[in-house]
């Protein structure tokens, strides 16, 4: 990882700066020496924010590290907090085929039938499978620029599983459907033992 | 694969003002999964995947997908677009080594 290092960096940046002003005042200042203390505090305070911050909020990985496995509730938790998965029969459709026989190629669509105007828009569309070891598959955010929230992709399942449509609204509003899909072959070059 | 990165867009062969079109896009991609040694460990290396799809359409932002390593080898992403006006639609992909991919298509009447 290359943020450690810059982090590093910085810190010695900071403590030299803190050594000129104390050789200026030609001894110890202890004001200069107390700011550069706390600036060093802050830093580091929120640079582990950011660090760790981006990865509970689940954002993309540009490592290409891979992220330890994780139970799909943990996932929902962790994308949603604990507002509640509303019914989205009616509202959300979720196409997926019944079998799919290749896990590696399946074709999956969401298509919202809710406004997309300025005030009441989709904003996201998470695709989510239960069996997976990382349950979150792509996440779709929209503007109303769109027209229609709508999306097709080509995804990968891990074994038989439910597969999940989570749609968001502008005002956090979340709506859910779900399918399940069986598995013939596994996408993902091993299947997950539970 | 040599043909990594090209990316291809479909438009619909009529397209009226005002209408909600469909777009359908792909690009030619390898979407590298976990792999793991024979005692079922993770072989901790950095991955080759698409992590970002970006639309925008006359420089405004349309679509913007997080993706991850359980999306398809050579994915296919179709979205929404409203067209109002001509303009020029941009799509832009970004993977986990560092590259962007690239691809604009003219809509007109």
């Amino acid at each position: 990882m290359e943020s450690p290092d810059q982090l590093d960096l910085d810190y010695s940046g900071q403590s030299g700066m803190v050594q000129e002003l104390n050789k200026k005042n030609q001894g110890p200042s202890r004001r200069a020496f107390l700011r550069g203390l706390a600036a060093i505090l802050t830093l580091g305070a929120a640079a582990k924010e950011f660090l760790f911050g981006s990865e509970a909020l689940g954002q993309a990985v540009p490592s290409g590290f891979p992220l330890p496995d994780e139970t799909v509730e943990a996932t929902l938790k962790r994308l949603f907090g604990n507002r509640p998965l509303n019914q989205g029969e009616g509202k959300v459709k979720l196409d997926l085929p019944l079998i799919a026989e290749d896990g590696a190629n399946v074709a999956v669509t969401v298509e919202a039938n809710l406004p997309m105007t300025p005030a009441t828009y989709v904003s996201n569309i998470y695709i989510i499978s239960d069996k997976n070891r990382r349950p979150m598959i792509a996440k779709f955010s929209f503007t109303p620029e769109a027209g229609k929230a709508y999306i097709a992709t080509s995804i990968r399942l891990a074994a038989t599983t439910d597969v999940r449509a989570v749609v968001e609204m502008n005002d956090e509003m979340l709506y859910a459907v779900s399918r399940h899909v069986r598995v013939t072959v596994s996408g993902c070059g091993d299947v997950p033992q539970n | 694969m040599a043909d990594t990165g090209r990316v291809r867009i479909r438009l619909p062969s009529m397209i009226r003002p005002g209408e909600v079109i469909r777009v359908r896009t792909l690009i030619i991609h390898p979407m590298e999964t976990v792999q793991r040694d024979k005692q079922g460990n993770i072989i901790r290396r950095s991955y080759e995947f698409i992590h970002a799809v970006m639309v925008t359409y006359n420089g405004k932002e349309v679509m913007r997908g997080e993706t991850t390593q359980a999306v398809s080898q050579n994915p296919i992403f179709t979205f929404p677009l409203k067209v109002d006006r001509p303009g020029k639609l941009t799509v832009t992909f970004l993977d986990t080594t560092g590259k962007s991919y690239k691809e604009t298509a003219e809509i007109k009447f």
